[in-house]
């Protein structure tokens, strides 16, 4: 394992150990509102872009993972076709998760962690434009209790994000400030579908409630797209990129599955996954999937991320939201963040399930030369 | 000739769901329009769980009736309800932390107007005519301390165990410029697909080689012959069960394409009673009638279909081909 740095400390000593793993290259489709090609095509492109960033090839590949979701695609078994973007024949060796791409990449690193192969690459796709989301959305909450409701998630997070602004947590100001800012970050970020929405907090305070006290700003658009990272363990990693993004720690946790049996304005689940993946000490940014508004308050404040860190530089899920892919973007972002912006601790966040019901956090480190 | 960008689809499920002994007894006591709760340590926890959220232990039946009438929590308003609200007019989404209970219930509440909802408001029930033993026997919460009755007494509780849910959901799928190409030439009776520049192999309907894992654009398009030869096939007894409309046996082939791999999976094999049919037999492709022919079955999941276009293969009658030569074949 890596020698773990206090917070601060410059990491010219860390020791980078055959057991290691590292982001070595990322891609992403930019999200867009309706993508014509199919979630194969899509697949294909990213995991052509992010191994041609490290001239690999498919063949060099020894695991595969891939994040979809049958009731986004409409499809049993989409992930079928879908894994001809690997290429399948000779078999290969791969998985799915019924998950965001994010856990995918969890699966990836696990697999690695077994020590037989060095690299492996994790996807995540979703088309969101062929369904209704608020349709398809209340058939994954609790089939007896909340189902037949058709509480849909505009609903559920509007819920939420009333208990938080009456706990005294947040302030519908600070939602369009939220709002006006990651506007903003998408403007100049092409990967982004929400790029040139108001961004004046006031305009944004003057705008009626879509649901109440949600404005249409506080929520996410609806998305296509996909995203794939390459993983390499041990020094393979910095023989195919300069400055690897390496993965310190990764944890995943979860909560009960009926939101109104926990507290909706905190995260525990988040804040323990944080800690088992090594805290959130010198991090310098941090990309947290916070479709709504409402959550990325939720999320700062379980972590307890100090004022300095950046939050969610690229825009964010509310500029961006291609589900089961939203959250690998987080990842993949943050490793960017290493290996092209060259910082040095960034954390990449991804959430599942009915109003932050699970969490997962990713903590990368770059080295200093 | 042109064809919609776009298939609309609609998936349904009728799930029947068992309730088990503590989500059983919450369904059971709404038919008596009483609500329960179950205790878990010092809590009552509302709708009732099987296990205690914090530990996952499983907890005791020891069930405590709460409500009817509670406190709101939390509320939204949804001025414009969508056909899977439970509400056709607009109502609140409301966290109700009934009195006896420490945790909450989602449920809706018919307000009237939106200035009329507050957090801390007291709700009732209004209850269902007719109780069947579903959450939304409780058809909503109303303003105030009185729960909304239907006339007369209840009935003893109606063992419940059992849940059914409808589930429909429609998606409209826009296709990709090469299934656009290649439904438009299935409706002017031609099968196409790209070769593989690099594995020779020929792709139908989907834009890409499955084993080099590389785009295969409109140049690479070739007609295709629309004969073949079985491959491999079963015979299914059809069980009914919702959506299936076959009734007696019936056969599924696979038909791999004269002079090359591609495979097309599923397919009806005409003419020919299911215990004759057999693998390394000539078939020939029935087309639909031109004005019958319907891209609503291409869809940008899969493998490419000829569902719509193709009704069946009829033998041709020419010798078999050798069986041995489709051995060792998935499909």
């Amino acid at each position: 394992m890596t020698t773990r740095q206090k917070a601060g400390e410059t990491r010219e000593t860390a020791v980078r150990q055959d057991s290691d793993i590292a982001i070595v290259a990322t891609a992403q489709l930019p999200a867009v509102r309706r993508q014509e090609l199919t979630e194969t095509e899509m697949l294909l492109m990213v995991v052509d872009e992010a191994l041609g960033k490290v001239d690999l090839k498919r063949s060099d590949i020894g695991f595969s993972c891939q994040g979809s979701c049958d009731y986004i695609s409409g499809g049993t078994f989409s992930f079928v076709p879908n894994l001809d973007a690997m290429g399948a024949w000779p078999p290969i060796h791969e998985s799915h998760v019924e998950m965001d791409g994010a856990w995918a990449m969890y699966e990836a690193w696990v697999r690695l962690r077994h020590g037989d192969i060095d690299i492996a690459v994790a996807m995540g796709s979703g088309k969101s434009s062929t369904g209704d989301p608020a349709a398809i959305y209340p058939l994954e909450l609790d089939p007896y209790y909340l189902a037949p409701l058709g509480l849909d998630p505009v609903s559920l997070a509007a819920l939420q994000a009333r208990q938080l602004i009456e706990s005294g947590k947040s302030t519908e100001r600070e939602l369009a400030e939220i709002a006006a800012r990651s506007r903003r970050d998408a403007a100049g970020n092409p990967n982004q579908q929400v790029r040139t929405a108001e961004q004046d907090v006031d305009k944004l305070l003057a705008e009626g409630y879509l649901r109440n006290p949600l404005r249409r700003s506080d929520l996410p658009p609806i998305s296509d797209g996909a995203c794939a990272v390459v993983l390499v363990r041990g020094p393979r990693a910095a023989e195919l990129t300069e400055r690897p993004a390496w993965i310190t720690g990764i944890d995943h946790r979860s909560e009960v599955h009926n939101p109104a049996l926990r507290d909706l304005t905190d995260s525990a689940s988040t804040r323990l996954a944080a800690t088992r993946a090594g805290g959130v000490a010198g991090v310098e940014v941090a990309e947290l999937m916070a479709p709504f508004t409402a959550q990325e308050v939720i999320l700062r404040q379980s972590l307890g991320l100090a004022d300095d860190v950046l939050i969610n530089p690229s825009g964010g899920a509310l500029t961006g939201n291609p589900l089961m892919a939203t959250g690998l973007v987080r990842i993949a972002d943050a490793a960017e963040a290493i290996l092209a912006d060259g910082r040095s601790r960034t954390l990449g966040h991804a959430t599942s399930g009915p109003a932050l019901q699970q969490n997962l956090v990713c903590v990368l480190e770059g080295d200093n030369r | 000739m042109t064809v919609s960008t776009q298939t609309v689809s609609t998936i349904q499920f009728p799930y029947k769901r068992t309730l088990g002994p503590v989500m059983g007894r919450f369904f059971s006591e709404l038919t008596a329009r009483r609500i329960v709760g179950i205790r878990s340590g010092e809590r009552v926890i509302v709708p009732p769980m099987e296990y205690d959220p914090e530990t996952g232990n499983e907890l005791a039946r020891d069930f405590v009736e709460v409500g009817p009438a509670g406190t709101v929590r939390s509320w939204t308003w949804v001025a414009e309800p969508i056909a899977s609200h439970p509400l056709d007019r607009p109502f609140a989404f409301v966290l109700i932390r009934l009195d006896g209970a420490d945790t909450d219930l989602v449920h809706v509440l018919d307000a009237g107007a939106e200035d009329a909802v507050h957090t801390g408001m007291r709700v009732a029930p209004r209850w269902r005519d007719e109780p069947v033993g579903r959450i939304d026997d409780i058809v909503c919460f109303v303003p105030g301390e009185r729960a909304e009755t239907p006339e007369g007494e209840p009935g003893e509780a109606q063992e419940v165990t059992t849940m059914e849910y409808f589930s429909t959901i429609t998606y409209t799928d826009v296709l990709s410029p090469t299934l656009v190409r290649y439904a438009s030439n299935l409706r002017a009776g031609k099968l196409t697909g790209q070769r593989c520049p690099q594995c020779n192999r020929v792709f139908l309907g989907r834009g890409y080689c499955s084993v080099d894992a590389i785009r295969l654009g409109p140049e690479l398009d070739e007609d295709l012959p629309d004969r073949g030869v079985v491959s491999n096939y079963t015979i299914v007894t059809p069980t009914p069960y919702p959506g299936q409309k076959e009734t007696e046996p019936f056969a599924r082939a696979s038909v791999v394409l004269e002079g090359d791999e591609m495979v097309i999976a599923q397919q009806q094999i005409l003419d020919l009673p299911v215990s004759e049919i057999r693998v390394g037999m000539r078939v020939r492709a029935e087309w639909m009638p031109e004005a019958e022919r319907d891209a609503a079955e291409i869809t940008s999941k899969g493998w490419g279909t000829v569902a719509g276009f193709i009704r069946g293969w009829r033998p041709t009658g020419e010798p078999d081909e050798p069986a041995e030569q489709y051995m060792n074949r998935v499909f």
